[in-house]
């Protein structure tokens, strides 16, 4: 029953891959345009890349198709070295794309990426999960792939055939005040989930020791998610603008009304709901009964916390600083509009100049960050779960 | 009646049920018993479609089920599971009235047949009608399952594995439950069981099933005595057949009647007419008596049973 | 009745302020003194207000649509095959910052309020989707089984019994996806939506600390109705379906 089970035809991956087809070839791949500022004109698959780049887009799409469907043990490794491999090298299309159509001696010309290229690489991506799905592959193979194709992207995208996309030459406009932007993101996102992991982790403690505190502070806590990150941004400015005119040495520390400290509070404040009650809820998960007999058999409060509580509750504590990193990723790109800094930065200028290259340039950093510390955090939880005993 | 002429059914390269021939008789009680795997569930699930068979003929009354409506097949069919599948959002007499209110019976006839399905299930309408499945015990809950699957009276009943998950006090009042509405209502029905004494208790007629071919079919007497294989016999249990077999035959066929009932005090444990001769056998031991009287249904006594009559003619 | 109040309370409050803010300028002239204009006056309130829910509303409508639906497609025998895949994008999607979607929306649809919508609706499906998809997984087998066997058609035994149990989930992923989509709606004035987020923003660049209040308030007040309304709507549904519990 198992054999004919796994050799049914996928039925997932000829849809996305009939689906990746049509749009490939209705939407445009790229666009080329003259300089920064003028919209630049689009160019479908066949005009993009020749005979030759849109014969091999389509013979590895009728592929994935194909082979998808046919009753062969190792279909699934197939198709994962398949669609990873073209995902890697889906760069290279656009070096085509460049190579056919940058008019020579244009300095300012920029080849830009169409709908075409990114619904291609949405579509791939998708087979690629239902590939990673359907073959049960454990996470490290997962994050293994994720840097490869990661990789080769940086690779590509520094080459000599890849200068003249829009995106790397808001890049190079820039590099320094993009390192300044990854570092002052990881440093406000990081920084604010540490420190709510100190508060939560003491403010569950009273909680458990003083259960009358519990609803109060769960409350509190997330009467605070529920207002929007904008609106209590907003609403810190006032007061500590207030507090750095009253005690000017906080100026000289950086702390005003606008800029990374508002920032961090909020961030600190929005990071304590989920980690108050994720740390609250992996302290006391562990059942009475198992503690009961750790006492029975000579173990003391303390030796019972460190040795068993603790030890249990870690992988779900985990799972709440990946929940709330991930919140704090996107929260401090909203932060930027306070001037806190970060990625956010690139995407609320890209658009006040109409630059939707420079806000990619912020936007997909960002994503990147969220979806590398979730992969991290989600195989470290993983990896800190107690595995059965083998006998 | 349900015929099933020669039915498999096939998962790719398993076959769960193999060539299986069986009729059940209108009102007759027909036992699948076997171990698990041996596609007792299976085969009850193919009478009523939820699960299609891949070769043979099954019918119901003299027609096929495939050329029947699904819906309309199991409207007319009882169906009783294991953890009793009560939906939680309804209370327990909508619960009952389910098959009903989808047949669009008007809503007095609704609710006299949930009433009185309650009382024959000993369930009191004013206290239950309208607490949900999550407030009632295990064995409230599973006589709901079966008032739900008597409600629009049809004519045939599946029961799969319907007291497995209960307690065996709370089983075995179910059981006799099952037995005294039988008597009442005669309803078809086809009953899947992993346990042998469950089954030796409620059939007519019981079907031994093993790897999904049908072993034996007979009546419980008959496969106790006459046991058509190994497996047979080690199912029932080598040594304990004669037990069992006086397990099955009611007290009236040995007692010494009196010429006309008496009154008379009963002891401290009453054996009645239609008790079964090992409980008159058992009773006899504990008390240490040689002969023990017998009562009727209205407390008269009507005779007596002897030890040495059990022994001698009670197998 | 009474579990409406607080909702009710905080929704006049929100209103009365939305038309009010003008009264209390005295208030704001101390807050940001040396400013002309200390009452946000491009756009009244109530309008904003009005676009805002609108928006929030309207995206809710059609992802919870889009949401429930898929999710129905994917447990049922014929759509299995994806549900795998579309549980996974369920997960990982939310793992975008929102902020980082609404901000891909405009290269595809430009300025103004279409990429709003189309990022909020996106964005907002799917939390609704992943409750669904919990909702309807998580009801007993048993209770399937003896739906159909009884005699249910599919369909029945889906509008009937398996909705119903699912539901309060579903409405609690409602819920997040409506909070989430406040949020994002606010920070949609970046891009040309005219939101309660305008007076924040515009006072952000102008320096204009007033405004930026205004804006504040109204905001956090707006999420707390609807927290509120939906707390109100949850028992409405736990009181109708009576559930004791699993």
């Amino acid at each position: 029953m198992a054999i004919t089970e796994t050799l049914r035809p996928n039925r997932v991956i000829p849809v996305l891959g009939v689906l990746a087809l049509a749009l490939v070839w209705l939407l445009d791949l790229g666009t080329i345009q003259p300089n920064r500022i003028v919209p630049g004109t689009g160019h479908g698959l066949l005009s993009a890349v020749g005979w030759t780049g849109a014969g091999l887009v389509t013979g590895i799409l009728l592929a994935t198709i194909v082979l998808s469907t046919l009753p062969l043990r190792r279909r699934y490794e197939l198709l994962l070295g398949l669609i990873g491999l073209s995902l890697a090298t889906m760069p290279l299309l656009l070096d085509m794309f460049a190579a056919l159509h940058l008019p020579e001696g244009s300095p300012y010309a920029r080849s830009s990426v169409g709908a075409g290229f990114w619904s291609l690489l949405f579509l791939l991506s998708l087979m690629l999960i239902e590939t990673l799905g359907r073959l049960e592959a454990r996470r490290w193979l997962q994050l293994i792939l994720l840097v490869f194709i990661g990789g080769s992207w940086i690779v590509l995208l520094r080459g000599e055939g890849l200068e003249s996309l829009s995106l790397v030459r808001e890049f190079n406009a820039r590099p320094d005040k993009f390192q300044q932007a990854l570092w002052t993101h990881l440093a406000l996102a990081l920084g604010a989930v540490a420190i709510s992991a100190g508060l939560a982790f003491a403010l569950a403690l009273k909680m458990i020791r003083s259960p009358a505190w519990q609803r109060p502070l769960l409350g509190a806590v997330s009467f605070l998610q529920t207002i929007p990150s904008l609106a209590v941004f907003g609403l810190l400015i006032a007061p500590l603008s207030a507090l750095s005119s009253a005690l000017p040495f906080l100026q000289d520390l950086g702390i005003r009304g606008i800029g990374w400290a508002p920032a961090l509070l909020a961030l600190i404040a929005y990071s304590l709901l989920p980690m108050v009650r994720n740390t609250f809820v992996a302290l006391t998960e562990v059942p009475e009964s198992l503690a009961d007999a750790a006492r029975g058999m000579g173990m003391n409060e303390h030796q019972v916390f460190y040795q068993l509580k603790l030890p249990l509750a870690l992988p779900v504590m985990i799972e709440g600083v990946r929940i709330t990193t991930i919140q704090a990723i996107g929260l401090t790109a909203v932060a930027a509009l306070i001037g806190a800094g970060g990625f956010g930065g690139f995407i609320f200028q890209g658009l006040g100049q109409a630059a939707m290259d420079l806000v990619l340039l912020g936007a997909l950093p960002t994503i990147a960050l969220a979806l590398l510390a979730d992969a991290l955090l989600t195989m470290l939880a993983a990896s800190l779960k107690p595995t059965p005993a083998t006998a | 009646m349900i015929e099933l002429k020669n039915v498999s059914r096939r998962f790719g390269d398993t076959v769960a049920v193999d060539g299986v021939n069986l009729t059940i008789e209108t009102g007759e009680v027909c036992v699948l018993v076997g171990s698990s795997g041996c596609g007792k569930s299976t085969t009850l699930r193919m009478i009523n479609r939820l699960l299609p068979h891949s070769a043979g003929e099954i019918l119901v009354d003299g027609e096929d089920i495939t050329t029947m409506n699904p819906e309309q097949l199991r409207l007319n069919m009882g169906y009783v599971i294991q953890g009793t599948g009560l939906f939680p959002h309804w209370t327990v007499a909508r619960n009952i009235a389910m098959v009903p209110r989808l047949l669009n019976w008007p809503r007095e006839r609704i609710d006299a047949r949930v009433d009185e399905l309650m009382t024959l299930l000993d369930l009191d309408p004013s206290a239950h009608a309208n607490k949900y499945p999550q407030q009632l015990s295990g064995g409230q809950a599973q006589r709901v399952g079966v008032a739900r699957a008597l409600a629009a009276d049809p004519n045939i009943l599946l029961m799969d594995e319907p007291f497995g998950a209960l307690d065996a006090i709370t089983r075995e009042n179910l059981q006799l439950e099952m037995l005294r509405i039988q008597k009442q209502v005669r309803k078809t029905t086809v009953f899947v069981t992993h346990d042998i004494d469950e089954a030796l208790k409620l059939a007519t007629r019981i079907a031994v099933m093993d790897q999904g071919r049908i072993i034996q079919h007979d009546t419980p007497e008959n496969i106790l005595r006459h046991p058509a294989s190994d497996f047979v016999e080690n199912l029932i249990g080598k040594q304990d057949r004669g037990l069992k077999l006086m397990s099955l035959r009611p007290v009236r066929d040995l007692m010494a009647n009196h010429t006309e009932p008496r009154q008379s005090e009963p002891g401290e444990h009453v054996l009645r007419e239609e008790d079964s001769i090992r409980l008159a056998l058992s009773v006899m031991l504990w008390q240490d008596l040689r002969q023990v009287a017998v009562f009727n249904a209205q407390g008269q006594e009507t005779g007596v049973i002897t030890r040495e009559r059990i022994i001698q003619e009670g197998v | 009745m009474r579990v409406w109040l607080p909702a009710t309370l905080l929704a006049s409050l929100l209103l009365v302020l939305s038309a009010g803010m003008p009264v209390l300028e005295p208030l704001f002239n101390w807050v940001q003194p040396g400013k002309q204009q200390v009452i946000y006056e491009r756009e009244s309130f109530l309008f904003l207000l009005q676009n805002h829910l609108m928006l929030v509303v309207v995206s809710a409508a059609v992802g919870t649509f889009v949401a429930v639906a898929g999710g129905i497609f994917v447990t049922r025998p014929f759509g299995r095959d994806f549900l795998p895949l579309v549980g996974q994008v369920a997960s990982i999607g939310q793992t975008f910052p929102p902020v980082a979607v609404l901000a891909l929306a405009v290269p595809v649809l430009g300025f103004g309020e279409a990429p709003i919508l189309l990022a909020l609706v996106l964005y907002g499906l799917l939390p609704i989707l992943r409750n669904t998809l919990a909702g309807l997984e998580g009801i007993n087998p048993a209770v399937r089984e003896a739906a159909l066997g009884m005699g249910m058609s599919p369909v029945q035994v889906l509008v009937r019994v398996e909705l119903p149990l699912a539901g309060r989930v579903i409405l609690a992923g409602i819920r997040t996806s409506v909070t989430i989509n406040i949020a994002t709606a606010a920070i949609g004035s970046t891009i040309g939506a005219r939101t309660l987020g305008d007076p924040v923003i515009a006072g952000l660049v102008n320096g204009n600390t007033a405004y930026v209040l205004q804006g504040a308030i109204l905001i956090g007040l707006l999420a707390l109705t609807t927290d509120s309304l939906f707390e109100a709507l949850e028992r409405s549904w736990d009181r109708r379906l009576q559930s004791v519990g699993v």
